[in-house]
């Protein structure tokens, strides 16, 4: 009985101050998050969109990688989701209704090449003639590209297959192939199974090439819910804060979520950049709404190499990436 | 047999001459009619893009589609033209369906012929014959490995099961007339098997390799999502992993295409080699 009163009197109040912002609530909140190892399955493990959108139904679904998060946010089966930053360009450029709302992660060597060690691998030249995968469209097929490229060594001269992340860990036990470049949980399947890291995303970044995930809302849901986009933007950043001021206890969160021994959570989770949220409205990241900042660059750099391998039909405005990344949301949570 | 049939065929015949006087002859009017149709939908897709109904991520407007057709038969699409593509698609479902025949139809001619063939082999076939092709695609995978001969296993699976059942439909069904004939005049089992059983059953053997032949078309793209680098089916998803709708669209309608053709010439070839049956 008492449980009833609390429970009517709150969803009275909860009414009260829906009306007084003059905001509907979102009967329920759909969250795609991608298979990696980040500060959201912080954020989903300790139910912190739970508490901040208290009486909403919150669903998780696990994503498994750029393509097909695409795939779900063009048929409008998500509100929030993670994109690399190949698929971001892809979507911004194919204008899909999304904008970038939150750096989810920086990827160090989270995001690793791996090779054979029994089969004399010790540069890119040495891939020719051997078959490398990668999931086309993510952000290590995309460095595995410019890598190529940058090295000098043609594409074509290997064989470069698309198989998702965990196929690739399949494949890899069975021997199929010779390198391959994916991410956490499942890169280390192949390390501890024959092989040895060539070259990391964060190698990548150093030499210029950032990767990075970044957070998205639907266009219609921030029209019509923006505190919500607010509020899950707070428990993203808390899941963050927690990350960085609790490794320990991260780790034990991660392997749990995966599945995985501690020693093996906790070396992943070093290879993961996790930002927090006061530091993302710099320069080095998304920047403020009057100033964008260096995602919008890799953005364009990112979308440049994509039609150069014709995979997007033609380079957009500088302007209209600029205008996907929106700091706005984030810049009323930290109150600046 | 002519006998039987005559009295049936006459009626027939002579309606459509009634009627024939006065409109167009049935097979140009066939064609006029499914013509219409395709021209129709053509024209809806034409104006509902046109008009700004579609989104273009969506429903590219059929000029884009065109484009992307051509563009992929001149420049190619990821490193292979069109028709490498179509290539490397043909080569895996025909040398597949090839497969699935050549066990299949020998397989389905035992059963139908010897009961105890048919009492050994139904639980597996019958148990296997459900089973979507997608759920083995994985153990294929974990199998075979992610080449060739995964793929390939995945269409012939896909295509096997068809053909075998209508083999076992078309050998059982033969008037056991003929057989006695066969074998009152001394005929041999050999002699069964290729002067009756085979010319008796052979269109309704037909019949069951083109539903097979269209089993194993619908699991190409499916078959070509792992690890292929070439293929109808993995242009059309791989560019879904780009957003490029234009290359999914132009990819089907060519999928749409090629399985008519086949199919044409399935029936082509049935009219050379059989040419008392009806198809």
């Amino acid at each position: 009985m008492m449980k009833r009163l609390v429970a009517t009197l709150a969803l009275a109040t909860l009414a009260l101050t829906a009306t007084a912002r003059g905001e509907d609530k979102p009967a329920k909140v759909t969250v795609g998050y991608l298979n990696l190892v980040n500060a959201q399955l912080v954020t989903k493990h300790l139910g912190l969109l739970a508490k901040e959108m208290p009486g909403v139904d919150i669903k998780y679904v696990k994503v498994g990688g750029g393509g097909d998060m695409l795939r779900a946010i063009a048929g409008n089966d998500v509100d929030f989701g993670g994109l690399g930053n190949p698929p971001t360009a892809i979507g911004a450029t194919r204008a899909l209704p999304i904008k970038g709302i939150l750096v989810i992660n920086m990827l160090d060597y989270v995001e690793s090449m791996v090779v054979r060690s029994d089969k004399n691998i010790t540069s890119l030249k040495d891939l020719k003639g051997k078959t490398v995968a990668a999931p086309f469209g993510s952000t290590t097929h995309y460095l595995l590209l410019q890598a190529l490229k940058d090295e000098g060594v043609e594409p074509a001269s290997m064989k470069i297959i698309d198989l998702a992340p965990s196929d690739i860990a399949a494949a890899w036990l069975r021997g199929d192939i010779d390198a391959a470049w994916f991410w956490e949980p499942n890169l280390d399947k192949a390390v501890k199974n024959g092989g040895k890291i060539l070259v990391t995303s964060g190698d990548m970044a150093r030499r210029g090439y950032p990767t990075w995930d970044i957070g998205v809302v639907m266009n219609a849901f921030a029209e019509k819910y923006p505190s919500y986009v607010e509020k899950f933007i707070k428990a993203e950043c808390e899941g963050i804060d927690f990350w960085l001021k609790n490794p320990e206890k991260t780790a034990e969160i991660i392997a749990e979520e995966l599945s995985l021994p501690l020693a093996d959570a906790t070396r992943m989770m070093k290879g993961t950049g996790m930002v927090p949220c006061n530091q993302q409205l710099t320069e080095e990241y998304l920047g403020t709404s009057a100033k964008k900042g260096k995602f919008v660059d890799t953005l364009v750099a990112t979308a440049d190499f994509l039609v150069r391998q014709e995979r997007l039909p033609k380079l957009l405005p500088r302007a209209e990436f600029e205008a996907f990344i929106q700091p706005a949301y984030i810049e009323k949570v930290i109150g600046r | 047999m002519s006998v039987e049939a005559s009295p049936v065929a006459i009626p027939i015949s002579a309606d459509r001459t009634r009627r024939g006087s006065w409109r167009l002859p049935t097979v140009s009017r066939s064609v006029l009619l499914s013509t219409l149709t395709v021209a129709m939908l053509l024209a809806a897709w034409a104006i509902v893009t046109g008009v700004g109904w579609a989104n273009e991520l969506f429903l590219p407007k059929p000029q884009a589609v065109w484009a992307a057709l051509v563009k992929t038969m001149t420049k190619g699409y990821q490193g292979a033209t069109l028709f490498q593509h179509l290539g490397a698609s043909l080569y895996r479902i025909l040398t597949a369906f090839a497969l699935a025949c050549f066990i299949g139809i020998p397989l389905g001619v035992l059963m139908g012929v010897s009961r105890n063939a048919r009492a050994l082999l139904n639980p597996l076939i019958e148990f296997y014959r459900p089973l979507p092709p997608l759920g083995l695609y994985t153990l294929l995978v974990m199998w075979l490995g992610i080449g060739e001969s995964s793929k390939l296993s995945l269409l012939f699976l896909a295509g096997l099961p068809g053909i075998v059942i209508s083999t076992i439909q078309a050998v059982t069904s033969v008037d056991p007339v003929y057989i006695r004939a066969a074998q009152s005049l001394g005929a041999t089992r050999r002699h069964l098997l290729f002067h009756v059983y085979l010319p008796a059953a052979g269109p309704l053997i037909l019949a069951g390799m083109r539903i097979s032949l269209g089993f194993t078309y619908t699991v190409l793209v499916a078959a070509e999502i792992v690890a292929a680098s070439a293929g109808i089916g993995w242009m059309i998803w791989d560019a879904a992993k780009f957003l490029l709708s234009d290359v999914v669209i132009m990819g089907l309608i060519v999928l749409g295409l090629t399985g008519v053709v086949l199919d044409l010439m399935m029936r082509g070839i049935a009219k050379l080699l059989m040419p008392w049956a009806r198809t």
